[in-house]
């Protein structure tokens, strides 16, 4: 039980997001330097810290205590996928915050002044949700749960308003704050009604008081009532219907970095947490095809990822603006990898993490390709304004097409693997009916990833094309560069890659596949 | 009230505190849905989260239990953090707009 984990041992488990919290401070104050290299080394000092958090992740000082946890395994990998994809984050930012006013400095234009800068801020705030993420997968407790989510959301949207001076941004921002002060209230009376009908805050206890009700004929109201709450309040996070209408609009407003990171960390967290709160109502049982959960929370999961992944191939159909087409493409994928969460924790949670891997790599790849080109100061923002991008940027029109494609499913690029591996899993589980409509949604979307691959390749560049320009800062550009590789590397590593994740995932099988691995044993011998 | 519910102790007092909180998290949830000034709407969603600590305290004493209170204590940190970035949101687009609808703010649509 929680108890036999010390306070010193609980705290000894969180170096990286101790490093990770000191370099938020350190950024802080780097920003507000009179010196420019010193400020301007604001981006690389926040790159530097995530790679030390890693770096200690690696070492083992991540903790190695699993007493009081749901789901041990999964923490150090999805603490290593949340720091990775973070140094994505903070390198596709890298000149976009304070740009102009420092543009005026050096020219020598406008005087120095500390209060109008807020590069370090807005280091310091990325951080810091990266810092809330990192606490998730290890929460023992509800309030720990409940911390670490908000530490992840709150810096995020002060980090769309930021991002661009502009309206849209600040209205983009407003949307964002007031829909996630909404599911903060609603996750947080679902905890509310979880305590009642099992009267312990710590997640264990929360699984062993849910499953005695389970075996005594069915979870109470109340506790069903707050876990339906909870999964509903989640969905902000991940972007899955029915709270997704704001991300089109919120990554259209924010700047295209920020998109980026709004896109994967969010959605990362949002699973890290769905999983320990399936994985409390009895995810690891048998009971259903696949999985334990109570039959009301089963039926609106199920109901939620053929909504999600629908809603968001169609919208994203619909859709001129990139960015609201890879906001629809985004609620996509999250109804995708929510069929993950209902295919059971055996066959679903190995695919719902080389998913989110594999996602996260898009992501980076496709956002450092837009982040890394503009027209006239400005984000490319039309499809249409792409066109030709081929001959002027050849690198960007690559890391477009490469992203889009393995966005899209398409062989034998790394999203198609992650796509395979999902589908037989969920196939696998008994749930075909899903997987028939994910198929027909897949097909849906290759027609708009076909549009954002091959307008910059295929169609002829007009006028509004010519006038596109690379950005100053080789942030982004290194960014798409790194993780386009990465798209077409890591295919190469899939059984290493696919066995090390199921390594990771192993520890929830204890209920149902408990005797596998003897089996297996035994037929080798 | 639940047979279940009947066995833990659920007593006179904690159903009515129940009461109370559902109440008020459906006032705050209706109220998010149809108003349209900004300020009464982060009020709504402030209203529900008082609406959980009601829930978590009540809940916390008919299981004898610190956890509900202690949870309360989390609440009114993290919305008084809420408030301080809901106070400097408005402010910001209150000086673009002159106004606090939410309806002044539609840029951002199909």
């Amino acid at each position: 039980m929680s108890a036999a984990v010390t306070v010193a041992e609980r705290i000894g488990s969180l170096v990286p997001e101790m490093i990770v919290f000191g370099g938020s401070v350190v950024v802080s104050v780097t920003g507000l330097s009179p010196k420019r290299s010193v400020r301007a080394a604001t981006p690389f000092l926040s790159v530097l810290t995530l790679i030390a958090a890693l770096v200690a992740l690696t070492k083992g000082w991540g903790g190695s205590t699993t007493a009081g946890l749901l789901l041990p395994g999964v923490g150090p990998f999805a603490r290593g996928l949340i720091l990775l994809m973070g140094v994505g984050g903070a390198a596709l930012a890298a000149g976009l915050v304070d740009r102009r006013y420092e543009e005026a400095v050096a020219r020598g234009v406008a005087p120095f002044d500390p209060i109008r800068v807020v590069r370090g801020e807005f280091f310091a705030f990325m951080l810091l949700s990266i810092c809330g993420a990192l606490l998730i997968p290890g929460s023992p407790d509800l309030i720990w749960l409940f911390l670490a989510l908000e530490l992840t959301s709150l810096p995020t949207y002060i980090m769309v308003a930021m991002s661009r001076g502009t309206r849209r941004a600040q209205e983009a921002a407003v949307k964002y704050f007031f829909l996630g002060a909404l599911s903060t209230a609603i996750l947080v009376y679902g905890f509310a009604l979880i305590y009642g009908s099992t009267g312990s805050l710590q997640l264990t206890e929360i699984r062993a008081a849910l499953a005695q009700q389970s075996a005594m004929g069915g979870i109470d109201a109340v506790g069903t009532i707050g876990l339906l709450l909870v999964a509903i309040a989640l969905c902000f996070k991940l972007a899955a219907a029915p709270m997704h209408f704001y991300a089109p609009d919120v990554y259209e407003g924010a700047a295209a970095p920020v998109t980026g990171f709004l896109s994967f960390l969010p959605k990362m967290a949002g699973f890290s947490a769905l999983l320990l709160v399936v994985d409390a109502a009895g995810w690891g049982g048998m009971s259903n095809a696949g999985n334990g959960l109570p039959p009301a929370l089963q039926a609106t999961l199920w109901m939620v990822t053929v909504l999600t992944m629908t809603l968001g191939n169609v919208g994203a159909l619909l859709q001129r603006s990139a960015k609201r087409m890879l906001a629809y493409s985004s609620i996509a994928h999250s109804g995708y990898m929510l069929m993950a969460i209902v295919a059971g924790p055996e066959l679903g949670l190995p695919a719902l993490l080389l998913y989110l891997l594999a996602y996260g790599v898009n992501n980076n790849a496709i956002f450092g390709a837009l982040s890394g080109i503009e027209r006239n100061g400005q984000e490319v923002e039309k499809v249409e304004d792409l066109a030709g991008l081929a001959r002027r940027h050849p690198g960007a029109a690559t890391w477009l097409a490469v992203g889009s494609a393995s966005l899209m499913g398409m062989p034998p690029f790394l999203g198609f693997w992650a796509k395979l591996v999902l589908f037989i899993a969920v196939v696998k589980s008994g749930h075909t009916p899903l997987v028939v409509i994910a198929a027909v949604n897949s097909v849906v979307s290759v027609l708009y990833y076909l549009r954002l691959a091959g307008v910059p390749i295929l169609a002829p560049s007009g006028a509004a094309a010519e006038g596109v320009v690379k950005t100053p800062s080789a942030g982004p550009r290194l960014a798409a560069v790194v993780f386009g590789v990465g798209v077409l590397v890591l295919p190469l590593f899939m059984n290493r890659l696919v066995s090390q994740i199921e390594k990771a995932a192993g520890v929830p099988q204890k209920m149902g596949a408990a005797a596998q691995p003897d089996a297996l044993q035994a037929a080798s011998r | 009230m639940t047979p279940l519910l009947a066995q833990a102790g659920l007593t006179q007092g904690v159903t009515v505190a129940l009461v109370l909180s559902a109440a008020l998290f459906t006032i705050g949830l209706i109220g998010f849905l149809v108003r349209r000034n900004m300020i009464l709407m982060f009020l709504c969603t402030e209203l529900m989260l008082q609406a959980a600590s009601i829930a978590f305290i009540a809940f916390g004493r008919m299981r004898e239990d610190t956890g509900g209170q202690t949870f309360v204590i989390f609440i009114l940190t993290v919305a008084a953090a809420e408030a301080a970035l809901a106070l400097g949101l408005v402010v910001l687009l209150y000086r673009r707009r002159e106004t606090l609808s939410a309806e002044a703010w539609q840029e951002l649509h199909e």
